[in-house]
């Protein structure tokens, strides 16, 4: 039998990792079970091709919690984030639009499609940043529990309510809009160019089985809008290094601060005795005991296959299975002998430093999710491009280039055959679709890797290939994530929590999760309900 | 005196106007058209036929208001069909819905012994809901600024009898609300078409299809109207909707207030920043104390409204307030009854008498959703249909029937052509689809009547010929409906009210709105 630790930390993603760095800080003792051979779960740098260093999942950061880079002092353990210029959208007329981290050329940039826009832009900006504002707090708020008896928590409900009521007429009407209404039926309030509106509302659907007309997705455009790197608003950024090297900057963090890590450590179950999580047992049959787990997986996997059957009542896991993976999206990996050229701008230009969007058009965005909503993947998918190597070049061999699309629509479940057999036509419509842009891409490719959502659960355990661990639909949001009465990090098993990216506040690598669930496990350790 | 001009001789006009006589106001009702009732309303539409033009079910009326405004004394008959609802399958298979959830469930086990056992649990967890969220329906939404005593307490009624709820209810209503009305039919039922029927309920006068987010929120509105039974209800009148505002009226004059036909409000006229009466067509000039609108939110605030004396943040809000119309009504005088393959040696009249769901399963249902996303009419539409003459022979002749159908969608602006030219495609398309159901169906019919959402808009001051007088979407309910901060029946004007389908509660022939407006006019003026 090896040591009893305080805590075991299932997953060595971001988020398990950041609670395991939390709970050593506070002087447990932890252990974090990864069952890959590398550490980061989602933020993950690996070397699909030799040479070619890829954040193979998730690519780009924005919302990770400056109190978290500065409690767990993560530039001193390697951080090191690179600004992403803004986000280029070609479009199929030969034009472009190009926006950029710099309000006035991002102003100019819109003026030459739509003057009125340009003047709409700086009132929307204003808008958003005042909600983002208003929103952010919440970010690092345990929820309250409605149904229950928490008289702190009502106070913070109130609170919320007091703040909302202080809020200029105009700042609640933008709120109500925000939390309930679809990215295009918001943004058609304020804009009139097509492309500019797509290419906005792209962010409302990331990570989700929503259209772009979907009530709801507006919220997820202000999740995305929320990104702050030092504090600043609205900028995104690559990791030096890939995502993998933020993952490696908390796990060392949490080394120091002497967590203990073990990779290719794949749990097998949750040892439960007399209704309390005793430790966990290894698929090698090694068992090694606990006085409190936290799982960083998803509660299907936590719930319906780690914690065994007959433990959980039935209501519990009726709503368990009721919340929403479904995955919607994939990822293609490109290594590249060269620089894409984009036939409406070509060249090597800045506009290659950042996101490249094909989002041309409101209804591209909507019909690629109406091929989705029956069962298949987007013909012409929207897709977000980035090529790292350009602004780190440490992750390709000299001359050559990694870029990486994430591509929605991929649902998980297809209506015919399966993605073993499609993986490929997915990647070609990929290919394809950006190829239409900049059609030297075909000729450039080396080598590619196609992740398809059943990839994405294979390989990285993400259920039913959902990046942000469920939907950030409205119902799975606050104190109804992941389900509702159990948004508190506490799990029906004593001293089972959950601290992943499927409690709130959600997805992204944003860390919020991890380290509100240490910071309410180490509450429950003063309460003496952990010992 | 206290006159009070009420626009519009709608169901919720007429309801504010009875209430806010029975209270000693003088309202004096002015109605455009040359019969009271909006879009509540019997026309013959045919020699000897006669149907409910627009709405063909009662929301249905808020059960109070029978009482208190001593309706079934003025001939008001309200039916509840069985069964309330049939949705045949091409297939010959259907689903029957009745009043009593055990008998429905036995219907359902032939389609699945699972469903069947969920049905009775469904039923009563609406139920249960139903009887929370009514007691809403009838408060006045808060005071998002300013919150009153009185409001503070309601809502902590309300908020205590959320956590007396079995808990499961009390998350569910939490989770439903924001939901796809797809996932929460998947929630509960396996079966295809029971889950087109559940559906049906979210998508009813939404410019959404059934995997929209937000469309179980429509669902649970009209479940708590209906008082439970989320998905097999159906009110039908005796004499058609328009024998219902023909008994309000009669109400409305027994109490004291003064109906006008043919009598269009051209403006409102505020004098000294006050609404102090309105402005006839012809010029004819109407003082009063307070101007009570029943008409939608866009026609008041917009047209009837100098635009100058609404702030201009809240003018661009009431543009940009979503009031698309979605629907059409396709009204069809038959010679026969229609041989239903799904009606197989039973007598049809015992079936037919509710709800007919056209709308196979929930991929038929979106699928029709998309078509008007993109600006097209369905070619597969949903469609509710009722066959009234089957209860009330008065409707047509003998041994003949009229039909009428709700046709869903149909977007009030095409992406190509103009619903002058288009009007028929409406009709093709509803007969094209229920003859699939119905083989035979087109050789019945000797006439036919189609309402697009432009002549809801023209000829029943339906603008946008939304049917609800604006989407049930989440940011257009409760306490932002029209707006934030215009959700308590007074517009900034002081002295000018909304009554209509676009305040709280929302839309349906309930009287919910007339009826919370009137409270909140007399109030004000007494």
């Amino acid at each position: 039998m090896a040591a009893r630790y305080d805590a075991i930390i299932i997953g060595g993603g971001h988020n398990g990792l950041v609670t395991a760095a939390y709970l050593a800080r506070a002087g447990k003792k932890v252990l974090v079970l990864e069952r890959r051979h590398v550490l980061g779960g989602a933020a993950v740098t690996e070397e699909v091709f030799p040479g070619f260093q890829f954040s193979v999942c998730s690519y780009v950061v924005s919302l990770l919690r400056p109190e978290i880079i500065r409690e767990l002092d993560l530039p001193r353990h390697g951080l090191e984030i690179l600004p992403l210029d803004g986000t280029f959208t070609p479009m199929p007329n030969g034009d472009h639009l190009w926006r950029m981290n710099d309000h006035a050329r991002t102003r100019r940039e819109i003026y030459r499609h739509s003057p009125v826009d340009a003047e709409a832009y700086d009132e929307y900006s204003k808008a958003m940043a005042d909600m983002a504002r208003f929103v952010k707090p919440i970010l690092s708020m345990v929820p309250p529990d409605p149904f229950g008896y928490d008289v702190a928590g009502m106070g913070k409900l109130l609170g919320m309510a007091r703040r909302f009521q202080a809020l200029p007429r105009a700042a609640q009407h933008n709120l109500v809009q925000l939390m309930t209404m679809s990215a295009v039926d918001l943004l058609d309030q304020w804009f009139e160019t097509d492309v500019l509106k797509a290419t906005m509302s792209a962010s409302g659907i990331i990570g989700t089985f929503q259209g772009v007309r979907s009530p709801g997705t507006a919220y997820v455009l202000l999740h995305h809008y929320m990104g702050e790197i030092d504090g600043a608003f609205r900028s995104w950024g690559f990791s030096r290094g890939g995502t993998g090297a933020i993952s490696n900057a908390i796990a060392g963090a949490a080394r120091q601060a002497g967590v203990e890590i073990r990779t290719e450590a794949k749990v097998a179950r949750i040892v439960v005795k007399a209704g309390q999580a005793a430790g966990v047992a290894l698929e090698s049959g090694e068992e090694i005991p606990a006085a409190a787990v936290a799982s960083s997986v998803d509660p299907h996997l936590t719930f319906l296959k780690l914690v065994e059957p007959g433990v959980l009542d039935g209501d519990f896991l009726t709503e368990v299975r009721r919340y929403k993976l479904r995955g919607s999206s994939g990822k293609v990996n490109l290594a590249l002998d060269g620089l894409p050229d984009f036939t409406c701008l070509p060249g090597l230009g800045a506009h290659l430093r950042g996101a490249i969007s094909v989002s041309p058009g409101v209804e591209y965005m909507e019909r690629a999710y109406d091929d989705a909503k029956y069962g298949d993947f987007s013909r012409h998918p929207y897709l977000d491009v980035v090529i790292p190597s350009l602004t780190d070049p440490s992750v390709a061999p000299p001359g050559k280039h990694v870029l990486s699309c994430f591509v929605q629509y991929a649902p998980y479940k297809l209506r015919e055959g399966t993605w073993d057999e499609k993986r490929e036509a997915f990647g070609d419509t990929v290919v394809n679709t950006l190829a239409e842009y900049a059609p030297n891409l075909k000729g450039l490719i080396i080598d590619r890797q196609v992740l398809t959502p059943l990839d994405l659960e294979r390989e990285f355990g993400l259920g039913e290939g959902n990046i942000f661990q469920g939907e950030l639909s409205l119902e799975q949001l606050f104190f109804l994530r992941p389900v509702p009465g159990w948004a508190r990090y506490r799990t029906p098993v004593k001293s089972l929590y959950m601290c992943g990216s499927a409690t709130h506040p959600g997805g992204g690598i944003m860390g919020a999760p991890g380290r509100l669930s240490a910071l309410e496990m180490l509450k429950d350790w003063k309460r003496r309900v952990l010992r | 005196m206290k006159r009070v001009a009420v626009i519009g001789g709608g169901h919720n006009a007429l309801v504010a106007a009875a209430l806010m006589a029975k209270a000693g106001l003088k309202p004096l009702v002015l109605e455009r058209r040359d019969v009271v009732g909006g879009a509540a309303v019997t026309e013959e539409f045919h020699p000897g036929f006669k149907v409910s033009a627009v709405a063909h079910t009662a929301g249905p009326l808020r059960a109070s208001l029978v009482e208190e405004l001593g309706l079934e004394g003025h001939g008001l008959r309200m039916m509840e069909p069985e069964p309330r609802l049939f949705a045949p399958l091409p297939d010959g298979r259907s689903v029957r819905l009745w009043g009593s959830p055990e008998r429905s469930a036995g219907d359902i086990h032939r389609l699945s012994p699972r469903d069947a056992e969920r049905y009775p649990e469904f039923h009563r967890t609406l139920t249960g809901l139903a009887g929370l969220l009514g007691r809403a329906l009838s408060l006045t939404p808060p005071d998002v600024d300013r919150p009153g005593g009185g409001d503070l307490l309601s809502f902590a009624g309300l908020g205590l009898a959320l956590r007396r709820l079995p808990r499961r209810d009390a998350h569910g209503l939490l989770r439903w609300g924001p939901m796809a009305v797809a996932d929460f039919a998947g929630e509960w039922f396996e079966t295809d078409v029971l889950r087109a029927v559940v559906c049906a309920r979210g998508i009813w006068g939404a410019f959404a299809g059934p995997w929209s987010a937000g469309t179980t929120a429509n669902l649970l509105l009209q479940a708590a109207a209906y008082g439970g039974n989320g998905a097999g209800s159906a009110v039908m009148v005796r004499g058609g909707l328009g024998a219902l505002t023909q008994a309000l009226a009669e109400a409305a004059r027994a109490l004291g207030a003064e109906v006008r036909t043919g009598a269009t409000v051209q403006r409102i006229a505020v004098r000294d920043g006050r609404a102090a009466g309105v402005v006839l067509e012809g010029g004819e000039e109407i003082p009063a104390r307070a101007v009570v609108s029943g008409t939608d939110p866009q026609r008041t605030f917009l047209r009837l409204l100098d635009p100058a004396l609404l702030d201009p943040d809240d003018l661009q809000r009431f543009r940009n307030y979503r009031q698309q119309g979605m629907a059409s009504k396709v009204n069809l005088a038959l010679s026969a009854l229609p041989a239903f393959g799904a009606v197989k040696g039973e007598d049809p009249a015992s079936l037919l008498g509710g709800r007919i769901h056209i709308g196979a399963g929930v991929d038929d249902l979106e699928r029709a959703y998309d078509d008007a996303k993109y600006g097209g009419i369905s070619r597969r539409p949903y469609l509710d249909v009722t066959i009234p003459s089957l209860s009330d022979p008065s409707l047509a002749p003998a041994g003949r029937h009229v039909m009428s159908i709700h046709v869903q969608y149909t977007p009030y602006r095409l992406r190509q052509g103009d619903w002058r030219t288009r009007r028929d495609e409406v009709a093709d398309a509803a007969l094209a689809t229920l003859e699939e159901y119905a083989p035979g169906l087109r050789g019945l019919v000797l006439a036919r009547q189609v309402l697009t959402p432009l002549d809801l808009e023209e000829t029943y001051g339906l603008t946008g010929g939304h049917p609800f007088h604006g989407e049930h979407s989440l940011d257009q309910l409760f306490a932002t409906r029209p707006l934030l901060g215009w959700a308590r029946y007074r517009a900034t004007i002081p002295g000018l009210y909304l009554c209509g389908a676009g305040t709280h509660p929302g839309g349906g022939v309930t009287g919910g709105p007339g009826a919370n407006a009137a409270r909140e006019v007399v109030k004000d003026l007494r």
